[in-house]
């Protein structure tokens, strides 16, 4: 019994061995992952495909020059694309897999041609065979041409160009240095600039605000205080414009800031989780000026980066207030901090109602305190 | 192989003119689709195009930027910048707008007068946001009554929530284990909302999936689009009403009083009971396989023959759609046919706008999906199109009313009118399959004294499945063939007194 298992496991193996699997997924932007791929003539294989965009996809492969007669005849099935899966019935159409939908695959079993030659792989849906296709190569000697002079792949895809691999972390210099060059709008930003993003250390609801001396910092909306500082570059915003897929603004430079506190400004000394509303900003000289309420209690916040380029002012103001303010600090925040008006207990500047009505905080980044 | 044919024999004049117009092939005798320039440096992924009272178009695109364009001069000017994928302007002034982006709607204003924004106001953040890339948000339109709608969409199965989000979480809203369902875990994802003049957001719908255009007709009727996939077997147009829920469960955790636990656990006849349908589906692959903003034709003939109707984008084609509704028991339901194929018009057909003069404008993105980027306008040339005007249900069969008399003899053929009919399944699964799909007889015909409207009797109607007619070659009385050859009705209730 024993014996024949082994056998038939080692027959198992030797089937997968001589059985090709080539795996194919979507990406981002009408795209396969795979964009051509080398086969030898006569070569069993199984193609998977996998779909993990959001739309639906077929998979078709045809004779070699003739992807653009079976996508155009696959949009002359019109009302019928449907229930054909989008399929023209031609003689150009080798193999086909039908529509995947998101998070679906399936498989194809097949043998490839005999004969020599580049035979494109394309997915039929409308609108998507013009830009969503690939070369099968089949030859024997492997041969393929540069990827940047390959005219058999989308233009997009020939080399150089990685910004759809897919992956966030390869080449990030070089996708840094495309971006720089690349024209981001139609105007050239002037620090400073606000840019409302999904960044990590923040709530959804951020906003990234670059100053003047290559300083930036994180105001967040959602919690109604200065998250968090950097210095030396703003954002790589190239991954969160392309729209899709749970992805971040990327901060450029080094963070020396991040606050530690609950809350950095309270009213009393009880430490109640105070109330808070986010109000909107005011562009004074392009800078914004943050408005909120604090226990219904309006609060003005402007941050302005300080001459030496080493840190930050922001001036409070806080017309309103009846009680003691205190503007709690963290030890390990990264910065040292210097205040217009108030005194010093602990981590925790005290300011009459009076101090308060205006104040400002001059945060410096530590020596050496990258965080 | 046509398309090369026509450049290389065209080189010399290419100087003189456009290449993309050149390119397609124009048909249309009625409406003319022009391009606009849009500024050097633009990524023209655009969320909105409205018009300001002074006559200006104002549009926003998704790396924030918000600009003005001067349709007599051409200039472009920012008016202002940073905001969070803006998908939709309301405008209150020439100085002042409503935009919605994914934090918040916000009041974005010119107080000094030098042209360019400097306040940044929220309106409204009072919903939730959990970072998820799918939470995109769409509106605000304005009711009779100075009531604003907005619409969020659910978060997307394809991604999830941020470690750090904005609201409470409600692990219920989400199917646990599968992926790809869209989910609502935080609140009023999913949901249709009213922002009333106290300034307080109420839920007023829920069910949606990824509303990508709402809008008013000229009796005040509130639409939304939704997208095909899980819960929607094909992009429905839906007439919103307050408290109704239109079809995606995970929206349903944030109703009030719920305590039926989690909605995707439900059995599918108990959702389904409790579901309105679409007043009028887009068949997928047929019509639109992504319709987005319904604009109502208010232009009082400046636009053509269909004051009144919804003219409705669609990003996956170069196509607009057109929607006839009419009630039926008492409810709306009605039918889609293209309005506009080709011409020179591109696809990502986003949002939508009629200017001062009448003309259609018409903003374009793609931003990861299937699109375009960029602004082209619709102008009506002065010549009545040949087309349906509209599609009536009666007792045996349907109404067709043209625009112009048609010829009498191509117009009483049955052969010219050929209708099938087939049904959308509600199911978790993305989209659906046709089902039984069948070809319905054309009984009788008869045309009326101005031939211009056609009755035609039919084998059989069945409630609860689109009709899909396609015409013959039918011809006006001056020889014009038909812009349009397609059309759906979705059939949700018969005439009262229809008996089969």
């Amino acid at each position: 019994m024993l014996a024949l298992l082994s056998i038939v496991q080692l027959y198992a193996q030797n089937n997968a061995d001589t059985i090709r699997t080539i795996k194919i997924d979507v990406l981002v932007g009408l795209q396969f992952d795979l964009v051509r791929f080398n086969v030898k003539p006569g070569e069993k294989l199984n193609l998977i495909f996998s779909n993990s965009d959001d739309m639906s996809h077929n998979l078709l492969i045809t004779k070699p020059g003739a992807r653009l007669d079976v996508v155009n005849e696959a949009l002359k099935l019109g009302q019928k694309g449907p229930e054909l899966d989008y399929i023209p019935i031609s003689s150009s159409v080798l193999w086909s897999i039908p529509v995947v939908n998101p998070n679906q695959f399936r498989t194809l079993s097949f043998t490839a041609p005999k004969q020599e030659g580049v035979y494109p792989y394309v997915c039929t849906l409308p609108g998507h065979g013009f830009i969503m296709f690939g070369a099968m190569y089949v030859s024997s000697d492997g041969r393929m041409p540069e990827l940047k002079d390959d005219p058999n792949i989308p233009p997009n895809r020939r080399a150089g160009d990685n910004s759809l691999s897919g992956t966030q972390h390869t080449n990030h210099q070089v996708k840094d240095q495309a971006v720089k060059i690349k024209t981001l709008h139609p105007y050239t930003p002037v620090s400073p600039y606000i840019y409302r993003v999904f960044i990590d250390g923040a709530s959804p609801a951020a906003i990234a605000v670059s100053l003047p001396g290559d300083l930036s910092y994180c105001w967040d909306a959602g919690t109604c205080k200065l998250r968090f500082a950097w210095s030396g570059g703003f954002l790589d915003n190239s991954e969160l414009w392309k729209g899709k897929g749970d992805v971040s603004a990327k901060v450029v430079g080094n963070v020396f800031f991040r606050d530690k506190t609950d809350f950095p400004l309270s009213f009393s000394a009880d430490n109640k989780t105070p109330k808070l509303d986010y109000k909107g900003y005011k562009l004074i000289n392009r800078y914004p000026e943050f408005h909120y309420t604090i226990n219904g209690i309006d609060v003005y916040e402007l941050i302005l980066p300080n001459v030496d380029g080493q840190g930050l002012i922001r001036t409070f103001s806080i017309p309103d207030v009846k009680n003691t303010v205190w503007f709690n600090t963290d030890q390990s925040d990264g910065v040292k901090y210097k205040a217009s008006a108030g005194s010093w207990e602990g981590n925790s500047l005290r300011l009459t109602p009076k101090e308060a009505r205006k104040f400002s905080i001059t945060m410096t980044m530590k020596e050496g305190g990258m965080l | 192989m046509k398309y090369k044919v026509i450049s290389i024999f065209m080189t010399g004049l290419l100087v003189f003119t456009c290449l993309d117009s050149l390119l397609a092939q124009i048909t249309n005798k009625s409406y003319r689709v022009e391009t606009i320039k849009m500024p050097d440096g633009l990524t023209s992924e655009t969320g909105a195009v409205e018009f300001l009272p002074d006559g200006r178009l104002v549009a926003c695109f998704t790396r924030g930027e918000v600009m003005t364009y001067n349709t007599i001069t051409k200039e472009w000017k920012l008016f202002a910048e940073g905001l969070h994928d803006p998908l939709g302007i309301l405008v209150v002034s020439n100085s002042e707008l409503l935009i919605m982006q994914r934090p918040e709607l916000t009041r974005v204003k010119d107080t000094d007068g030098d042209g360019v924004a400097d306040l940044y106001e929220k309106v409204t953040d009072d919903f939730g946001l959990s970072g998820n890339y799918h939470e995109f948000n769409y509106g605000p339109v304005k009711d009779k009554d100075g009531n604003l709608f907005i619409a969020l969409n659910s978060s997307s199965g394809g991604g999830n929530i941020r470690a750090e989000v904005r609201g409470q979480i409600n692990p219920l809203g989400r199917e646990s284990g599968s992926k790809g369902q869209m989910f609502s875990n935080l609140p009023y994802r999913g949901w249709m909302m009213k922002l009333g003049k106290d300034g307080i957001l109420r839920p007023f719908a829920s069910g949606f999936r990824s509303p990508n255009g709402i809008g008013f007709d000229l009796e005040g009727n509130l639409f939304a689009t939704d997208n095909q996939g899980d819960w929607i077997g094909t992009s429905p147009l839906h007439h919103v009403q307050e408290g109704k829920f239109y079809g995606h469960p995970g929206s349903l955790v944030w109703q009030k009083g719920w305590n039926r636990g989690n909605p995707f656990l439900l059995p599918i006849p108990v959702l389904d009971s409790m579901r309105t349908r679409g007043a009028v589906l887009f068949p997928h692959g047929i019509i639109a396989n992504s319709p987005t903003q319904p604009v109502c034709d208010n232009t009082s003939g400046k636009f053509g023959p269909f004051t009144g109707q919804l003219i409705i984008g669609e990003m996956n084609k170069e196509r607009i759609v057109r929607v006839m509704l009419e009630r039926v028991g008492g409810e709306l339901q009605g039918a889609c046919i293209p309005f506009l194929d080709g011409n020179g018009l591109r696809k990502g057909n986003n949002r939508l706008v009629f200017a001062p003069d009448g003309s259609l404008w018409i903003g374009q993105n793609s931003h990861g999906w299937l699109g375009d980027q960029g602004i082209q306008r619709i102008v009506f040339t002065g010549k009545t199109p040949a087309d349906i005007y509209s599609m009536n249900l009666t007792e045996k069969g349907f109404d067709l009313t043209f625009t112009e008399p048609l010829d009498v003899s191509v117009a009483t053929n049955p052969e010219n009118f050929k209708f099938r009919h087939y049904y959308y399944k509600y199911q978790s699964k993305y989209g659906s399959d046709q089902f039984d799909i069948q070809n319905v007889p054309v009984t009788d015909i008869k045309i009326s004294n101005d031939r211009k409207k056609v009755s035609l009797t039919l084998a059989s109607l069945k409630p609860g499945y689109v009709y899909e007619l396609n015409l013959g070659d039918i011809k006006t009385s001056t020889g014009d063939s038909l812009n349009n050859k397609l059309i759906c009705y979705t059939l949700n209730k018969l005439k009262s007194s229809s008996v089969y």
